[in-house]
């Protein structure tokens, strides 16, 4: 386990995941501008407290920032409206395409902040192996520990391998054709060498007992207070009860 | 029918595969740029090599453990939501090799070739006349119904995009003919069903939760679609349609391909591998065995 620097990195895994899946599903279910933009403050202000606001920052601009521009350009360039803003070439720029973009970026900014917030303060294996403790099937919990581990080694392979087959005379740089053509002699060994990996693998596991059955005896447990489950029930009932509200057609 | 089984070699696959999945899947959207996505080929190959119930867990978890589980730089906030077109992927490509679709049937003689180019042509047809004509067209052969008010860019893209789907058919029909392997136009014609579903489910998702726009390739092809006069759910559906399925039949020939390299000895000892590659030509089928010993009894 790595040190625990703040408060909020030391709550209980699934109390941080719950919060990111409550505020970024709550994003959706809110709509408009003001619930997204106070979940992305609420967000910030966790962050600054758990010491990761630029951190944050950070992660969450690389991810959102190309699909944000992506979100601005198709919709306020080519959604329909009537009010028409400006115009540029062939396209009316128009208030409610300006409008829309608006929202669902406020909306992608919310998300990425609660994911990223949880992300950022969480080691992800202990998340998993909480999970296992609170009755998750342990071969799920393997799977998702094993992928942690399986895509660096996958980057470093295909490294490895790109390096041989430019060695042997591949030229995969230049042009678009170029690199297309180097995209088969790369992916094909790296997928056919990490599957022979299997073989390996799972005799190593079975000889360690993978496939017996009954529970593990987990050795350690993250702390858990009676606070956070609160916290937890009453964020999924404050869920349940915004979706009640949309649905029914109160607000 | 069997929904297929989690043994230790498969339970060791998935993390692998749902590994591939998520760095080709990034690598694809992010350096690219082309509408396409290739993030399916692990869930694609564990359900061939397992079974449907294993696919549709491995496509499952693999987009629940990309949002909440995977640290960055290969890390994406947006990708759980997909969760059930994932699944819906793994089940059929279960489905899809528990047929025996995923075999391979060399020097197939030049009657089933064209036997199979033509059920090729006519599913691919049929699939274009109901699945896609409807959506592009308004009781009218042009490929976007009323181009009047569309930028000639837009115009001009969507028959650039269009011939590329057309090119991409050929060259299916043209692998099948050199390859002489009957299998290419099965692989063909599952991949393209897998697409129409996966792009009837995530179209909604897409539209509602993100407002269509992903920041990859298949962003130029909502514009492109809205800019013609579609609102936004149709266009993204338009998108999809147009997308999905070449991409999954992309994937399913990628897959294919990759299930013949692997040796038969490893795939034969997943779950459903005999079921999915076939029996080696040659060797006596189990049942031949049977059949025969009666015969002698």
């Amino acid at each position: 386990m790595p040190a625990t620097p703040s408060r909020y990195h030391r709550l209980n895994p699934l109390t941080k995941a719950i919060i990111a899946t409550t505020a970024s599903a709550g994003a959706f279910v809110i709509g408009g501008y003001i619930g997204p933009i106070a979940i992305i403050v609420v967000m910030l202000a966790l962050a600054y407290s758990a010491g990761e606001l630029g951190r944050l920052t950070r992660v969450s601009l690389l991810l959102t920032v190309p699909i944000a521009v992506s979100v601005v350009l198709v919709n306020a360039l080519t959604h329909a409206g009537t009010t028409v803003l400006f115009v540029i070439g062939p396209f009316d720029v128009t208030l409610e395409g300006v409008d829309f973009a608006g929202q669902i970026v406020a909306r992608l900014f919310a998300i990425s902040a609660s994911i990223g917030l949880f992300i950022l303060t969480t080691d992800p294996r202990a998340f998993v192996f909480d999970l296992e403790r609170r009755g998750a099937p342990p071969r799920v919990a393997f799977i998702a520990v094993a992928t942690i581990d399986a895509i660096p080694t996958l980057v470093e392979r295909a490294a490895v391998i790109g390096e041989s087959q430019r060695a042997r005379g591949l030229d995969a740089e230049g042009n678009l054709r170029a690199r297309l053509r180097g995209v088969m002699p790369l992916i094909g060994p790296v997928i056919l060498t990490s599957l022979t990996d299997v073989e390996e693998r799972s005799l190593a596991l079975e000889t360690r007992a993978f496939s017996r059955p009954g529970r593990r005896h987990l050795l350690w447990a993250m702390p858990d207070t009676g606070w956070e489950r609160l916290v937890r029930w009453l964020l999924v009932g404050a869920l349940v009860g915004l979706v009640v509200i949309r649905l029914s057609g109160m607000v | 029918m069997s929904w297929g089984r989690f043994d230790t070699r498969t339970i060791v696959l998935i993390p692998i595969a749902i590994a591939i999945n998520i760095v080709l899947g990034q690598t694809v959207s992010a350096v690219l740029k082309v509408p396409i996505y290739l993030d399916s080929v692990g869930t694609i190959l564990v359900g061939a090599l397992a079974g449907p119930i294993p696919g549709l867990v491995t496509g499952v978890l693999a987009n629940l453990v990309w949002t909440y589980v995977v640290p960055p730089p290969f890390h994406s906030d947006f990708a759980a939501p997909f969760f059930i077109v994932a699944a819906w992927i793994g089940a059929w490509s279960g489905i899809v090799a528990q047929l025996g679709l995923f075999r391979s049937r060399p020097n197939s003689t030049w009657g089933q070739v064209a036997i199979a180019a033509v059920v090729v042509l006519l599913v691919l047809g049929g699939i274009g006349y109901y699945g896609f004509v409807p959506f592009y067209t308004d009781g009218t052969f042009t490929f976007f119904g009323d181009t009047t008010n569309a930028s000639p860019f837009f115009v001009a893209m969507g028959y650039i995009i269009g011939i590329g789907f057309i090119a991409a058919i050929l060259a299916i029909i043209g692998l099948l003919v050199v390859r002489r392997d009957v299998g290419v136009g099965y692989v063909a014609v599952a991949g393209l069903i897998c697409g129409i579903v996966s792009a009837l489910i995530s179209a909604p998702i897409s539209a509602i939760v993100f407002g269509g726009v992903t920041g990859s390739g298949t962003d130029v092809l909502v514009a492109a679609f809205q800019q013609a006069g579609a609102d936004l759910s149709k266009a993204v559906l338009q998108q999809g349609l147009l997308s999905d399925p070449i991409d999954k039949t992309l994937e399913f020939l990628i897959v294919f391909v990759i299930l013949q390299t692997l040796s038969r000895r490893f795939v034969a000892r997943f779950p459903q591998g005999e079921k999915a590659i076939g029996v080696e030509p040659g060797a006596v089928e189990p049942s031949g065995v049977e059949a025969s010993g009666a015969e002698a009894g």
